[in-house]
This record gives structure tokens, C-alpha cells and sequence, in this order.
């Protein structure tokens, strides 16, 4: 089984670039951050300012990506594997047993892990650098303090992506085990209408959205009077917020398939009918999808809003911004950036593995009497809807932050900072979902239907 | 069924044309000849079976037939229309006003029930889905209470039966089946082709069927022989035995497919055989 693993990886790469891309991305944002406590080891006489500094930088700000990390490679992985039930099914019917199965899933995914996070060392340094360097040039960090990037950061970068990964694939291969192989060989995966968020999600959800209430409401009452250092617990909310959300998705994808279902088979045709209809059938499927467009959404509205309600109080109160303000700025846009091109990357990922991996459907519908077009406008339909409910779903996290935080600068809970914000961060979500959908949809309607769809014998 | 006298079949018409039907695959220098001058013409109301060894252009044959596929050249004629158009888009227009296709894996869509994957054709080409049609479709092929199951509820000979209900219920000139009994056990098989036969005695359909297997031909009026992309035979009133037979001896033939003969040597005598099935 084990050559198998090496051979299937070394054979069809590409299968696995969306997880290499987040496991790769999530390797380096975890060591660039895991190097501020190489540098804490690193540098003799320290001031108490320096250690601190140092330790929320490395802590809480890798703290946020961690679980951005662990999630965006879970559901990558997950997706992933999904992707490839016909070829674990295929496996079984020539005798694989479950556990075998199980092994190749842990060890691709382990493979592509410490592959990741080798490339990911250069990368790293290189941003841990940057990253220190705009500390140390805000004086929150004394200027003799050197950068250092060491065992620390390798030991947390690598633990963390191996761990990640292993863990993520393990969930997925259990699952997978547990489909039969006959089940899995047929087009599986459908919702039964009727089912229900299975209890750990649910939890896990409560708890997120719970801690997500509770960063907050700390922002809003005891950070209040502390001026920007709000920003510690107020950033955090909207995460909390849009992960508990995002865990929700195949629950809000019922509700958009409700609101929007009746309204898609009315004035969308035959494609918009059955949009309407994988919709309802595929809530699981598409909920997947939904989630990266939330943590998006919500991480860079609430961050983005943040800032600028910080800045407003900053000049409300008279004050000019301090070179050390600027900075705490531009590293609040780094960090943020960072975070939103790893949520943008995993919107990226997610859709176009989903949407490559509906080929054979793609071709049956064609196979039916869709025209290529018409089969474009059902996934352009179903995108639309799943972007409604990401990006309002993804909103309401974003509040988590924006309003708690407006109320601890400004006593107001509505800031003063216009929809510009909002109006770009939504912008930028349809322009990632639609493209990377309709792109990978239109690549998999390149392939003739007859073909794609396995129809004939010859 | 039909409604529109312009799909109805007509007595002594031909549903099906093919002239010089050629079909070529890959890049220049390395070219496969799928089907070699074709030349077939199919009366309405008739059914007919396509065999022929592994590789012999079956299925490119029903693929250029059905407007599935583009010929390399000739023309093909459906209920007296020409095929044209290059995009995928006019093909499809084209097979949605004049084709039924049956599929050896179903295709239908998992998301929709057996009722909706019915009448999803006629949402297709706008047209009015009349109501109790698919009802009383699905009722002829004996499925009248699984109307509201997914197609994953449903048995593969059930699945195929609604495969066939929904390649009916547009009243197509030409119904095409390729393979329809290849994934189904010898039971639902004989369904899957009573039901075939029993839409061209009772309703005037014309079908087209390819197979491998001679029992199932068998059920045909008439079976045409393919083999390295060209008819090599035809036979009227086939029992399993005289297909069969006829098959081990066009794998015996010199110039058969059991010796198949290089690619080049098939372009550099294109032969004519029209025949009249």
C-alpha cells in the first residue's frame, strides 16, 4: 500500500495541489510567526517590553493563522479525498481493505505535508524577517533585538502542518471507510433532504460562536477604555464568529436553498431548475463551498472595518498618527492580508475542486439536451446562491468585530467608516467564487460529454 | 405520443441517413480511422441492432448518428433533416428536437427524482411539459410508483427503464441505445429490451441499438455487421445463433477485425458499402 501511496502521488501530482497550496501556505505563515520566539530564545537581555511584544506577536497573531491553517487544510483535504471515492472504491473491489485505504489517505496526505513544509522554510524567514522588521521599526521591539529563525519555528512549522494534515486526513479516511465499496463506486453524496448537522458539528459550531460572543463583548466592556489595544480581542471576534458560522454552512445552504429555490426555478429555466435542485439535494457539497466564502468575508471585513474605526478615533480624538501608530497599522494590513489571501487561496481551492470534480455530472446534464451554455448558467446559478448565503452569513461575523470594537473607540455601534469597505471585501468575494467556479466549470465542459460522462461501452 | 406532426413517423420514411459517414481521431501523422465511408439508411418504425467486435467504430458509429459527434465528412440525415452545425450548442439543439439516447450507465441525474429526470429534456427545449406525460411514460415502463425516488433508490434495470421513459417522452425521430443492457443482469436486461421492442411495434418508434451481446440483437429487425469502421454485413430476422455465428466469423475473415489491419493501409482503400437495412 505504501508504494502504491509513492506511485499514485508521484503519477497524478496534480491532484493534490490544492492541498500542497494550503498546507504550503499554512507552513509559512505558521513558522514566519513561530520565529518571534526563536528570537526570543535568540537574543540575550531582553526587556520585559521586547518579551512581550515578541510573545503576542508569535502567540496571538500565530495563533489566528493556526486555526485558519488547520481549518483551510482540513476542508481542502476532505475535499480532496472526495474527490477520488471512485478510485478508494476501486481500490476496495480489488481488495484493499478499509485500513489500507485509510493508510494511503494518512500517508499521501503526510507525504504532501513535509513536502509543504520543506518548500515552505524559505518563505518563511523571509516574512518572519519582514514581519519583525516593521516591530522593530514601530519601537516596540529595541533596535539591538536580531531576528532569528530556528528550531523553534521548524519544530512548530512542521509539528503543526504534519499534525494538521495526518489529523484532517484521518477524520476523512474514517469516513471513507465507512462507505462501502459498491456505495462509493455509484454517485454517492447526496442529502437526503432530511438530515441534520451531525452533533459534533454542532457543538463545535456553539463553541465558536460562543468564543466569538465572548472576544466581543471583552472588546466592548474591558477593553474599552484601553484605546487600541482592543484591537487584541476585537480582530479575534469575527474569526470565532465566521468559523462558527462557516461550521453552520450546510444548515444555511438549506435555508438559501429555500429562500432562493422557488425564485431560481421560476425565472432560470431549465437551468435554474435544476440549480434549484442541487441546491436542495446538495446542501453538504455546497456548503463546502460556502465556507471559505464566510471565513473570507468575515476576517477581512471585520479586520479592514477595525482599522479604519481606529484610525477615525485616532484623528477624532486630535491626534496625529504617531510613526508607531502607522505601523501598528501597516502590520494589522500585513497580518490581515496574509490571512485574507490564505482565506481567498482556499475559496480558490475549494470551488475549483468541487466544480472540476462534477465533471461526469456536467456531462450527464449535457448528455440530457443541456447546451454547454446551459450547463454554465446552472453552476453560475448555484455560485450565485452560495454567495448570497457565504457573504451574508460571512457579514454577520464581521459585526462581531466591527460592533464591540466601534463601541470601545467610539461608544457608537454603528462606525462611521461607510459600506466602501464592505462594498470591496464583498466585490472581491464574487469576483474569487465566480471566477474560479465558471473558469474549472468551463475547462470541465472542454471535455466531451460522452467522454466525461463514462457513457459507452467502446 | 406525438403530438407534432412534423416528429411523427411516416410509413416507408427513413428515419436515419448516413452517406460516406467518415470519422477520424488523432493528431496528423498518428490518425485512427473510426469509421471508414459509412453508408446506412434506417426506415422509420424499425429497430435495429449494431454489432461488431471491440474497437470496431460501434460506438463512434451511434455517437455520429446521434449527433453526439461530429463526421470528419459525409452527411448524416435524421427523419429527412441534415445534421449541421458545429458548435456543441446547434448539436444539441438538433438531438434535443430529433434524439432519444439510451446510455449503458443511465446518466441520469442524481439530484433530480425519477419524475423530474423524465420530463427535464422537454424543461430543456422549453417545451410545455403536458401534464400526466411522464406519469402515464413511466407507467409503460413499469415504473408508475417510483415517480418520487432518486435515481441512487433505484435499481440499475430501474434506472434504465427511466433512462428509456425519458429518452421517449420527447417523441424523438430515432431513439439511440448504446450498450443499454451492458451494466444489468440478464432479468432486467429482458425488460430493458421488451420495452425497446414494445416502442416500436406499439408506437412506430425507430430504434438503433448497440450491442455485443447476440441476445440482445436478437430482439432487433435487423442487425448490421461493423468491423475496423465499416459495415461488413447485415442480417435480417436475427436469432442469438445466426448473430452469433455471423460474429465468430467476422473475427475469423483475413481482412476482419481479428487481424486488424494498420490504420494506413484502411485509408488507402476506403471502400463503399451502402446498405439497406
Amino acid at each position: 500500500m505504501g508504494a502504491y501511496t509513492l506511485r499514485s502521488l508521484r503519477q497524478q501530482p496534480q491532484r493534490l495541489v490544492a492541498s500542497f497550496v494550503s498546507l504550503f501556505l499554512g507552513a509559512t505563515m505558521v513558522m514566519a510567526f513561530a520565529s518571534m520566539f526563536d528570537t526570543l530564545v535568540g537574543n540575550d537581555g531582553l526587556s520585559s517590553t521586547d518579551t512581550e511584544a515578541l510573545v503576542t506577536l508569535g502567540a496571538v497573531v500565530g495563533g489566528w493563522g493556526l486555526i485558519i491553517v488547520v481549518f483551510a487544510v482540513a476542508s481542502t483535504l476532505t475535499l480532496s479525498v472526495r474527490q477520488r471515492s471512485r478510485e478508494m472504491a476501486l481500490l476496495k473491489s480489488v481488495g484493499a481493505t478499509p485500513a489500507q485505504v485509510g493508510r494511503m489517505i494518512v500517508g499521501e496526505a503526510a507525504v504532501v505535508a513535509v513536502v509543504a513544509a520543506l518548500a515552505a522554510v524559505a518563505p518563511a524567514a523571509l516574512v518572519g524577517r519582514l514581519v519583525f522588521d516593521l516591530v522593530r521599526d514601530s519601537g516596540q521591539v529595541s533596535a539591538a533585538v536580531e531576528h532569528r529563525f530556528g528550531a523553534v519555528a521548524l519544530a512548530v512549522g512542521f509539528g503543526v502542518t504534519f499534525l494538521g494534515a495526518t489529523v484532517a486526513a484521518l477524520v476523512t479516511a474514517r469516513r471513507t471507510a465507512r462507505l462501502r465499496a459498491r456505495d462509493a463506486l455509484a454517485d454517492a453524496e447526496l442529502d437526503d433532504g432530511g438530515s441534520r448537522l451531525s452533533r459534533k458539528r454542532t457543538v463545535a459550531a456553539v463553541v465558536f460562536l460562543a468564543l466569538g460572543a465572548q472576544t466581543g463583548t471583552l472588546t466592548a466592556t474591558l477593553m474599552k477604555d484601553k484605546g487600541s489595544d482592543a484591537m487584541q480581542t476585537g480582530g479575534q471576534a469575527s474569526i470565532w464568529a465566521g468559523i462558527g458560522l462557516a461550521l453552520l454552512a450546510p444548515a444555511l445552504v438549506r435555508g438559501g436553498a429555500r429562500l432562493f429555490g422557488g425564485l431560481l426555478e421560476r425565472v432560470g429555466g431549465a437551468s435554474g431548475y435544476l440549480a434549484a435542485h442541487n441546491l436542495r439535494r446538495r446542501a453538504p457539497q455546497m456548503a463546502r463551498a460556502v465556507m471559505p466564502v464566510i471565513v473570507f468575508t468575515a476576517i477581512a471585513t471585520g479586520a479592514i472595518v477595525m482599522q479604519a474605526i481606529e484610525n477615525q478615533a485616532t484623528e477624532a480624538a486630535g491626534l496625529a498618527e504617531t510613526a508607531s501608530e502607522k505601523t501598528i497599522e501597516t502590520l494589522n494590513f500585513v497580518v490581515v492580508g496574509m490571512i485574507a489571501v490564505f482565506a481567498a487561496i482556499m475559496v480558490i481551492n475549494t470551488l475549483v475542486t468541487a466544480t472540476t470534480g462534477r465533471r461526469r455530472e456536467l456531462a450527464q446534464q449535457r448528455l440530457a439536451g443541456a447546451t454547454p451554455a446551459g450547463a454554465l448558467a446552472t453552476v453560475g446559478l448555484e455560485s450565485v446562491v452560495v454567495l448570497v448565503v457565504g457573504v451574508a452569513a460571512g457579514s454577520l461575523a464581521s459585526l462581531a468585530t466591527i460592533v464591540p470594537y466601534s463601541i470601545a473607540r467610539t461608544d457608537s455601534p454603528v462606525p462611521d467608516t461607510g459600506l466602501g469597505i464592505w462594498l470591496v471585501v464583498v466585490g472581491t468575494a464574487v469576483a474569487l467564487t465566480l471566477g474560479s467556479t465558471l473558469g474549472a466549470a468551463r475547462r470541465a465542459l472542454r471535455t466531451p460529454a460522452v467522454e466525461a460522462a463514462g457513457a459507452t461501452a467502446a | 405520443m406525438s403530438t407534432d406532426a412534423t416528429h411523427a413517423p411516416w410509413m416507408g420514411g427513413e428515419a436515419l441517413r448516413m452517406e460516406s459517414v467518415r470519422k477520424v481521431y488523432g493528431p496528423a501523422g498518428n490518425q485512427v480511422v473510426a469509421l471508414d465511408d459509412v453508408s446506412v439508411r434506417i426506415p422509420s418504425g424499425t429497430f435495429t441492432a449494431v454489432m461488431g467486435p471491440s474497437g470496431s467504430g460501434k460506438s463512434t458509429f451511434l455517437q455520429c448518428a446521434a449527433g453526439l459527434d461530429r463526421p470528419t465528412s459525409g452527411r448524416v440525415y435524421i427523419d429527412g433533416t441534415e445534421l449541421t452545425g458545429e458548435s456543441e450548442a446547434e448539436l444539441t439543439r438538433f438531438r434535443r428536437q430529433r434524439v432519444g439516447f439510451v446510455f449503458q450507465q443511465f446518466n441520469l441525474l442524481p439530484t433530480l427524482t425519477v419524475r423530474q429526470n423524465v420530463t427535464f429534456p422537454l424543461r430543456l427545449a422549453r417545451r410545455k411539459v403536458e401534464k400526466g406525460l411522464a406519469e402515464r411514460v413511466l407507467e409503460r415502463v413499469g415504473l408508475g410508483d417510483r415517480l418520487d425516488h432518486r435515481p441512487a433508490e433505484l435499481s440499475g434495470g430501474q434506472q434504465q427503464r427511466v433512462a428509456i421513459a425519458r429518452a421517449l417522452v420527447a417523441a424523438p425521430s430515432v431513439l439511440f441505445a448504446d450498450e443499454p443492457t451492458g451494466a444489468l443482469d440478464s432479468k432486467s436486461a429482458r425488460q430493458v429490451l421488451g420495452l425497446l421492442v414494445e416502442a416500436v411495434r406499439d408506437f412506430g418508434q425507430t430504434v438503433v441499438m448497440v450491442t455485443h451481446d447476440p441476445v440482445a440483437a436478437a430482439h432487433a429487425h435487423a442487425v448490421l455487421f461493423l468491423a475496423d469502421g465499416r459495415i461488413v454485413g447485415h442480417l435480417d430476422r436475427p436469432t442469438p445463433e445466426a448473430v452469433a455465428e455471423r460474429m465468430t466469423h467476422l473475427g475469423a475473415e483475413p481482412t476482419g477485425p481479428g487481424v486488424p489491419a494498420p490504420a494506413a493501409a484502411r485509408r488507402a482503400a476506403p471502400g463503399t458499402r451502402e446498405v439497406v437495412a
